[in-house]
């Protein structure tokens, strides 16, 4: 008995190294090639513009990290930013303030993540067939109202808005922090902290892990997962809104197309378990950053932006096999 | 046929869960494998079926050396294991089932459902029982799932059929029934392994024994020259230490924490009784009669109808993930039946799996305190002998009686006064199992209110103060512990006290 714990613990100890941070393995390795790949990545223009192209995706991949990890998969992400940056650029228009389209993005996304939740907790569907419907719904939706040209953020509003994602805090002649950069931050910390030392974060790994044992702790497990969607839609609702900053204006047939794949990448590479149960927030945060670093030697290498979708799916399908090929071992 | 295993040796890690077994089937011979759970009989058989590759030994067929390569292997050779949860598709037909993987088809592709249908009818004629090959498997009751199970072996012309206790579903006279086609099919040359706990049984139906204890082979021969009481010794073997159990004394006080009244649901009927302060109630019944209806009943797992009151406080009868709750609140807890697939949380810490109901029934504050935490686990981790390398591993990576200790000491940090047991020890080495006995008699000591339910008859003798003996969902008798016997409990479980009785009517609880 003693003999076998010995060695059991001795293993599973090796066996967490190897598995809950092989994504740190991972991270370095890329930064070690950007460096080779490009002198100037460690620049501060070059990790602060990194911290920018990642931060919207960054924002959903957190949710996505929370319906991931309680067994789920949310694949409307692409198309809610669609269409909450498309009506959220009318309400700016209507009411000139940007706090009334943060709250009403907020509310819209929350929202359209209650009616994902409740279809597959309610309604019993399969994640992946309810989330599909209201990717198609969205989509279609936002395209009937932007058949006559893409929302645009009428002029005058155009330069405070825009601020939003290209200014920051200048500290230095050449040391400024974008906010894009530091909402992205407080977002992680924020989910880490809910992640690791709530309730919340422990349930919805418990869910993800175990459904029926969770069940008899005690857990909601239906209200879990419709809070883990509508944290998902709120955060589609910020990235919209840090979307239509960046663009000023939202296109509906090709906003934010095919950001799930990418969201899903970042948490697949960030090693979060694609059946639930196990993941980081830190995992996703780095995860975010390797997806960037991967898209910028890519770009630097000359690969055509056609090949992006390629490019994620490669990811994800890579980061399942090596999850995979882990398990098999433990 | 003629098989044998010589010298296996099957491991786990460093656990040696067959250590050195010989076993030999004449053909049309019916060998009874006994043993306790977790003697290492489903390991042994399961290195015959080729589930599992042995560490060493050899299995020898007609006298030639065969390695099994996997179940493939064994079907070629002749041997079908029939699981005891029947590995049949509920949602297909029978016919279907029957040639599952080996359909026969008609020119090249297209199945040919006739020719499956009239094969069917051949072996279930030969076996003389009336089963339609059309019908879906689903409606079909377990004895019938069982002869398709048998058919299927017998389509494939298996000449050792492996079967791990068939009776536990079965009525008394389906398993004559079952006696009735294995006895015929002997005749023919077929021989058959059988595994049950049931002595009687296996003293009527099967030629010579093989007893396993912790994994090694204690004794073999034929039945004809022992009987039950040796069997029985041989199979507890060195564990027999009931001695201190047998004197506990009941710790019952006036107090009631659980009342159960007029409660039904599913197959339960009608059902009322009451559970004291420091009073361990044990709950038995057959496959079907209801014991896992009734767990789940006091948890809020299923709907019933009927009141359930804790400590007078009415609890709610419809089952929403808030009804556990409820219980919780109301200081009940739940170590529930297959560990596994119910009870813990695989990719979580040992420590997160224990803390697991303490944050849903008494958590206030906003954060989870680290400290805390790790006080909480620190102190079961004293009291219950957990053993683990740190509680920041996975709770794989305990033993199966350890991770039960975690789950016990999850609800122990609720507080809990009202503790269900549902088998509590599923899948449990016996010497940790003894722990558990001890752990409950010391619970109930200190006050809780105990009802455990189990199949296990030396386990209810062990700690019970009384049992509720289930039938087709009615309390059909509560024994006290004078009247505790294995004899007993199976004649109120299989209702052989109602024989004859058309009204089914039933002792008061």
């Amino acid at each position: 008995m003693e003999k076998r714990l010995n060695a059991d613990t001795a293993k599973s100890l090796g066996r967490a190294l190897t598995r809950e941070y092989s994504f740190v393995l991972s991270f370095i390795l890329l930064v070690v090639i950007g460096a080779c790949v490009n002198k100037n990545f460690f620049s501060w223009s070059n990790v602060s513009n990194l911290f920018v192209q990642g931060s919207m995706i960054g924002l959903i991949a957190l949710g996505m990290t929370m319906v991931i990890g309680a067994g789920l998969i949310d694949i409307s992400v692409g198309s809610q930013v669609a269409i909450i940056g498309g009506f959220g650029i009318w309400v700016l228009n209507a009411t000139g303030s940007i706090f009334v389209m943060l709250l009403f993005c907020i509310a819209f996304g929350l929202v359209i993540g209650a009616v994902n939740g409740l279809l597959v907790t309610k309604g019993g569907m399969p994640a992946m067939v309810a989330t599909l419907a209201s990717m198609s719904a969205c989509r279609a939706i936002v395209n009937y109202y932007g058949a006559a040209g893409p929302f645009t953020v009428d002029r005058e509003l155009y330069d405070r808005f825009r601020q939003l994602a290209v200014g920051g805090i200048q500290i230095g002649p050449d040391f400024k922090i974008p906010y894009l950069m530091i909402i992205f931050i407080v977002a992680v910390i924020i989910f880490d902290i809910v992640m690791k030392k709530t309730k919340l974060g422990k349930h919805i790994f418990a869910v993800g892990s175990n459904e029926k044992s969770a069940r008899l702790s005690g857990i909601n497990v239906d209200g879990v997962k419709i809070i883990t969607y509508m944290v998902t839609g709120a955060m589609c609702g910020i990235a919209s809104l840090l979307y239509a900053s960046r663009m000023t204006a939202v296109a509906a047939a090709s906003a934010a197309m095919s950001w799930e794949m990418d969201a899903i990448a970042a948490v697949a590479i960030g090693g979060t378990s694609m059946s639930g149960g196990r993941g980081k927030i830190m995992g996703t945060f780095l995860g975010v950053l390797m997806f960037k670093i991967i898209s910028n030697i890519l770009t630097a290498a000359n690969v055509s932006s056609y090949l992006n979708g390629a490019i994620s799916a490669a990811i994800i399908v890579l980061a399942v096999l090596m999850q995979n090929f882990q398990n098999k071992r433990r | 046929m003629r098989l044998e295993m010589k010298n296996i040796v099957m491991e786990f890690g460093p656990v040696r869960a067959v250590d050195d077994v010989d076993l030999t089937v004449e053909p049309g011979q019916i060998v009874g494998l006994l043993g306790e759970n977790g003697a290492g009989k489903s390991t042994l058989m399961n290195v015959l079926a080729g589930v599992y590759a042995p560490v060493s030994g050899k299995i020898l067929i007609n006298g030639k050396e065969t390695v099994m390569k996997g179940v493939r292997t064994a079907d070629q050779c002749g041997i079908r294991f029939i699981h005891q949860e029947l590995n049949l598709c509920n949602d297909l037909r029978v016919y279907e089932n029957m040639f599952l993987g080996n359909e026969i088809s008609k020119r090249g592709a297209f199945l040919d459902k006739t020719a499956m249908i009239e094969k069917c009818l051949e072996v279930f004629r030969r076996m003389k029982v009336d089963i339609d090959p059309n019908a879906i498997v689903d409606h079909l009751s377990a004895a019938e799932k069982q002869m398709v199970e048998i058919g299927r072996a017998l389509l494939f012309r298996s000449e050792l059929i492996i079967m791990d206790e068939p009776s536990t579903a079965l009525a008394t006279e389906e398993i004559e029934n079952l006696f009735e086609i294995m006895r015929q099919l002997k005749g023919e040359g077929v021989s058959f392994i059988y595994i049950s706990h049931k002595m009687p049984e296996l003293f009527e139906i099967c030629d010579v024994y093989y007893i396993l204890c912790d994994g090694r082979l204690v004794s073999h021969g034929n039945f004809k020259d022992i009987n039950e009481e040796q069997v029985t010794e041989m199979m507890i073997g060195h564990n027999l230490r009931t001695d201190e159990f047998e004197n506990h004394v009941c710790q019952a006080t006036e107090e009631v924490c659980l009342s159960v009244r007029g409660v039904s649901s599913g197959v339960l009927k009608d059902l009322s009784f009451e559970l004291h302060r420091g009073e361990i109630l044990a709950v038995t019944g057959l496959q079907g009669s209801g014991r896992d209806t009734l767990a789940d009943v006091l948890f809020g797992v299923v709907p019933y109808t009927g009141e359930v009151y804790v400590e007078g406080n009415r609890m709610p009868n419809k089952a929403r993930d808030r009804s556990v709750r409820y219980f919780m609140k109301h200081r009940v807890g739940m170590v529930p039946r297959s560990r596994p697939e119910r009870g813990i949380h695989n990719d979580l810490s040992v420590q997160d799996n224990l803390s697991m109901g303490y944050l849903n029934a008494k958590q206030k504050k906003p954060f989870i305190d680290a400290k805390e935490e790790a006080q909480r686990f620190a102190r079961q981790q004293k009291a219950m002998a957990i053993k683990v390398g740190s509680p920041k591993y996975p709770i794989t990576s305990l033993s199966g009686g350890n991770q039960q200790k975690v789950i016990l000491g999850k609800w122990l940090e609720t507080d809990a006064d009202v503790l269900i047991l549902d088998n509590p020890t599923q899948g449990i080495d016996v010497g940790t199992k003894f722990e558990i006995y001890h752990l409950i008699l010391r619970l109930a000591k200190a006050g809780k209110a105990i009802i455990m339910f189990s199949a296990e008859f030396p386990e209810i003798r062990n700690v019970a103060d009384s049992c509720i003996v289930l039938y087709k969902g009615m309390c059909n008798a509560r024994l006290g512990r004078e009247d505790l016997t294995e004899k007993n409990i199976m004649y109120y479980s299989t209702g052989a006290n109602l024989e004859g009785l058309k009204d089914g009517k039933t002792t008061e609880c």
